[in-house]
């Protein structure tokens, strides 16, 4: 049951941008460019600050076709591609950014309805585009996270398109509603839809490592935790994170792993020991293809041109989830 | 006669005293032996063998064969298994060139106008690793004063066998049983056979499968005795009339030659369960035929119900006491071509099938009974109703198998020329075998002829499959007629075919291909189409993969002559290893083992991981050939 009367806190800080309320603390960085600390009942969900998400791992097939030579741009974009323009509004309105010294105007009790904060990227290919993030935070502590993607003719298709959360530990496992399995746009048939469970953060052991772990079509996805890397917190008591669709179903992959960590290995033991979680929602995915490994294109329609635009949306539930 | 190792490059020597192929029926001196699957002619030979290595030929102990030559230096190996696996010789995966590939200059003996043989090229290779296997047994008592015979269910690449320092025989063809009469050399007590097995010959060029290469004595191996009066061969054609409802039951039976004098009879029957269908007792000859038996209301074999009728052969002496006793499951049914589509007892047959090549990621291709059991779970589980013998003949447990689950197989034979006519992703067959060339064809046909003489009764078997992309020519074409000369009651299928097309009416009743886009096929089915269309080889599932499928499936409502496919495939090929960081058992694949040149992580397209666990896609087979399971 909401808590009608609750109010957002808001501080104005010089560096970022804090929201707070029952049971949740975030902090939005200027300078890191994005959610710097999703706190939630003290607990630190965030390793790094979410970024667009443009590589998948390369697949027998994607490096059959050459898809990766011709999207190799998308590559470095995944890793650099900075965060330019920062935007904030409070109940629906644009605010001049409260950095400092326009911060100086507030106090120690500021509150709020919600409060929007936008982070603009520009991507390291050539020719340029951007992707804009928004977070809006209400005094629930729900995040609803939209991602758009400006289309840029002149660029490469897509390998992938989506935000990505770095958590700091390993999650002992995860809960979902959505498909059975794995499944990508082009091989979603066989998914049954139901509630799963998938214990610990299991990499697809593909003999060369590669993009694994799709979700399609997802209600909901919950992250459990155990541990902290808070050296005054030696709890163990399992905790938990709950990301929702927002007007539709979302695509999502769970795993230990980066694109680019994955990228690098040639077998699953050449892969780093299991450290962190690494959730990224899928705004868009390319199929897998397989018509053969040596040429076949993936099927036109599972295809990510970038000359297009790209609209996504989910939340992340608040305390009252 | 001599072993001579000039057979190793001659491809006109692939069998050296060997017994013709004949049925892969097994026998029981009792029926109650029968029941309990433990005949008692037979002694198993599998288990320690001793065993010595040597780099090449040259370097090999020339005489261990010899009772008396000294085996100070021999150390064990288990048999069956892989001499590679075993921690000698060097594992090597590469898909489509020769292993030999940038180390020695070959080609085929014939090719490019030879007219020398190209002698020593294997005989002499610095490749051609050598393993040399002692055996002693001494013959259980229920073998003794029997004609005993030894079979080799599959050796890889060619093989010499000595008895007590005599020379027995030679074989080539790793994917089928060799078989020697071992009789006239055996002694009483302790006997010593030997067996020299080469990396290399001749059968090198027809065995360039997409797989590691391996060497050795990989099935196993077992003697087994005969009774005075023996069925060697036995044909049966259990086919049904077109009325669909009527069986019409034909038995073929080949006894020893001295079978007619000894006064001895055959007691045949076939029930179905309890209903006896068939009893009738002939004299005993070298040659006897029962022919045209009517059964009403026949119980079709398929894939649904792949019910089987039970054949048993009695072999009676003169004085009516049971010599052995032959059991062999019979399953109905009736394929046919009509209207350029296949039938299945009338109805459209729809392939929901995936390539298969024998797997374990710890014993290579030296499969156990238990991971066939394991593979027609994961069938029965997922829908998949067909499987091809990618691209050899398996072990003879499969297709019994196959037969009690209702497995439609493309039984292949073993052969695949790949590297000798596709170069670089070009069509370029300038020194392709078999070719046209003469001095191949009887390899090739042998291969043909020992597929279709093991495992003519099983009732699985659909196709049969001429081989794998080892393009076209008058060779194959003698192939093709010799399974239709021998066989009216199946369809063969041949892929290879498509690269030369002036063989299309004399190779194949389907049209076969691998890999064509669905466009591809739909333009095909478009144009008058001659023969239906099969994919012999079809979703890739290389890494993470088999997305689309329904592009393929949609053309099964659409095309009455698109009859489905066979997925590459099965399983991928990995091997387990100890890490060396680690210590950890790791699944490696090609090029792991510094083996160059290399096709890498080519050697993994399976719908399992190399462990046997399920890839992800599973599920989307599932589905789909869960939706045209009919």
């Amino acid at each position: 049951m909401a808590n009608t009367t609750a109010k957002l806190h808001v501080v104005y800080g010089d560096g970022t941008l804090g929201l707070h309320g029952e049971g949740f603390q975030y902090i939005f960085s200027y300078d890191r460019g994005g959610l710097e600390s999703l706190k939630r009942n003290g607990k630190e969900w965030l390793y790094r600050v979410p970024k667009p998400t443009f590589w998948r791992a390369t697949t027998d097939n994607d490096r059959g076709n050459h898809f990766s030579e011709r999207s190799a741009m998308w590559l470095g974009a995944d890793l650099f591609s900075p965060c330019t323009h920062i935007e904030v509004a409070v109940n629906g309105q644009d605010i001049t950014l409260p950095i400092a010294t326009e911060n100086n105007r507030y106090s120690d009790h500021e509150t709020a309805e919600t409060v929007t904060i936008r982070f603009t990227y520009t991507t390291t290919t050539v020719p340029a585009t951007t992707v804009v993030v928004s977070y809006t935070v209400d005094a629930t502590g729900a995040i609803r996270v939209h991602t758009h993607f400006t289309g840029q003719p002149g660029l490469p298709e897509l390998p992938a398109l989506g935000l990505r959360f770095v958590m700091p530990t390993a999650a002992q496992g995860f809960t979902y509603h959505g498909l059975s399995g794995e499944t990508y746009p082009d091989r979603m048939a066989g998914g049954q839809l139901g509630d799963y469970q998938v214990t610990g953060l299991p990499v697809t052991p593909y003999m060369v490592p590669q993009e694994c772990g799709m979700h399609m079509a997802t209600e909901h996805v919950t992250v459990t935790r155990a541990i902290t890397l808070n050296n005054a917190d030696p709890d163990t008591e399992p905790f938990s994170l709950t990301f929702t669709q927002a007007d539709q179903p979302f695509n999502f992959s769970c795993l230990p792993y980066t694109a680019e960590e994955l990228e690098n290995a040639t077998h699953i033991e050449e892969l780093p020991p299991l450290r962190r979680t690494v959730l990224t929602v899928f705004g868009a995915v390319r199929g897998v293809g397989g018509i053969d490994s040596w040429g076949a294109d993936v099927e036109a329609k599972y295809h990510l041109p970038a000359d297009r635009d790209y609209d996504f949306e989910f939340v992340i539930a608040g305390t009252q989830g | 006669m001599q072993a001579d190792l000039k057979w190793l490059d001659d491809p006109q020597t692939f069998r050296v005293n060997q017994l013709p192929a004949h049925s892969d029926h097994r026998y029981y001196r009792t029926v109650a032996e029968m029941q309990a699957h433990q005949s008692s002619f037979v002694q198993s030979l599998d288990g320690t063998w001793q065993f010595a290595f040597a780099q090449t030929p040259q370097e090999r102990p020339v005489g261990f064969e010899q009772p008396d030559a000294d085996h100070q230096n021999f150390g064990e190996i288990q048999v069956p298994g892989h001499i590679e696996l075993a921690g000698y010789g060097q594992l090597h995966y590469t898909n489509t060139l020769y292993p030999w590939e940038g180390k020695l200059y070959r080609r085929p003996a014939y090719a490019l106008g030879d007219t020398t043989g190209m002698p020593g090229m294997f005989s002499e290779g610095s490749d051609n690793t050598v393993g040399a296997y002692l055996k002693t047994f001494t013959l259980n008592p229920e073998l003794r004063d029997h004609r005993v015979v030894i079979q080799f269910d599959g050796v890889e690449e060619a093989m010499y066998l000595w008895l007590n320092g005599h020379f027995v025989g030679y074989a080539e063809d790793s994917f089928s049983q060799s078989e020697f009469d071992l009789t006239p050399y055996l002694q009483a007590g302790e006997n010593l056979l030997a067996v020299e097995v080469f990396k290399r010959s001749t059968a090198a060029f027809l065995e360039d499968q997409d797989f590691f290469r391996f060497s050795g004595i990989f099935r196993s191996v077992r003697l087994v005795a005969q009774p005075a009066v023996h069925l060697n061969d036995l044909t049966i054609r259990a086919n049904v009339l077109d009325d669909l409802t009527t069986g019409d039951f034909n038995l073929g039976l080949s006894l020893n030659d001295d079978a007619a004098q000894s006064g001895a009879q055959l007691k045949v029957t076939l029930c179905a369960g309890e209903q006896v269908v068939l009893d009738q007792t002939v004299p005993a000859q070298a040659e006897t035929a029962i022919q045209h038996v009517p059964v009403p209301n026949v119980h079709l074999w398929d894939h649904h119900d792949p019910y089987l009728y039970r054949l048993q052969i009695e072999v009676l002496d003169a004085s009516g006491r049971l010599l052995e006793v032959v059991p062999y499951d019979v399953g109905f049914r009736r394929v046919e071509l009509k209207d350029k589509v296949m039938l299945l007892n009338g109805h459209r047959l729809i392939l929901n099938g995936v390539n298969r090549h024998e797997w374990d990621a710890k014993r290579g291709r030296s499969v156990t009974l238990a991971d066939m059991q394991y593979d027609l779970q994961v069938f029965k589980q997922h829908h998949i109703n067909a499987v091809r013998t990618c691209h050899y003949p398996d072990q003879i447990a499969w297709y019994y198998l196959c037969d009690r689950n209702g497995i439609y197989m493309m039984a292949e034979n073993n052969l695949e020329t790949h590297g000798t006519w596709q170069k670089m992703g070009a069509v370029e067959p300038s020194y392709n075998v078999p070719g046209s060339l003469p001095q191949w064809q009887g390899a090739v046909l042998d291969r043909a002829r020992s597929n279709y003489q093991t495992f003519k009764n099983h009732p699985a078997i659909l196709f049969w499959s001429l081989g794998n992309e080892s393009y076209a020519g008058d060779d194959i074409a003698a192939m093709d007629q010799y399974y239709h000369d021998h066989d009216e009651g199946r369809l063969t299928h041949y892929e290879g075919v498509c690269r030369n097309r002036v063989y299309a009416d004399q190779i194949s009743d389907m049209e076969s291909m691998m890999y064509d886009p669905p466009k591809a096929i739909r333009d095909y089915l478009d144009h008058d189409p001659q023969k239906p269309f099969v994919n012999c080889e079809y979703m890739h599932d290389m890494g993470n993969s088999l997305g689309g499928m329904n592009s393929y499936t949609d053309l099964i409502d659409q095309y009455p002559m698109y009859q489905g496919g066979f997925i590459w495939d099965y399983i991928d090929q990995a091997l387990w290893v100890n890490d060396e960081v680690t210590g950890q058992p790791v699944l490696r694949y090609g090029g792991d083992f510094d083996d160059r040149h290399s096709d890498y992580e080519f050697s993994g397209d399976g719908l399992l991981f190399a462990d046997r666990t399920p890839k992800p896609a599973l599920q989307e087979v599932s589905y789909y050939y869960g939706k045209y399971d009919r």
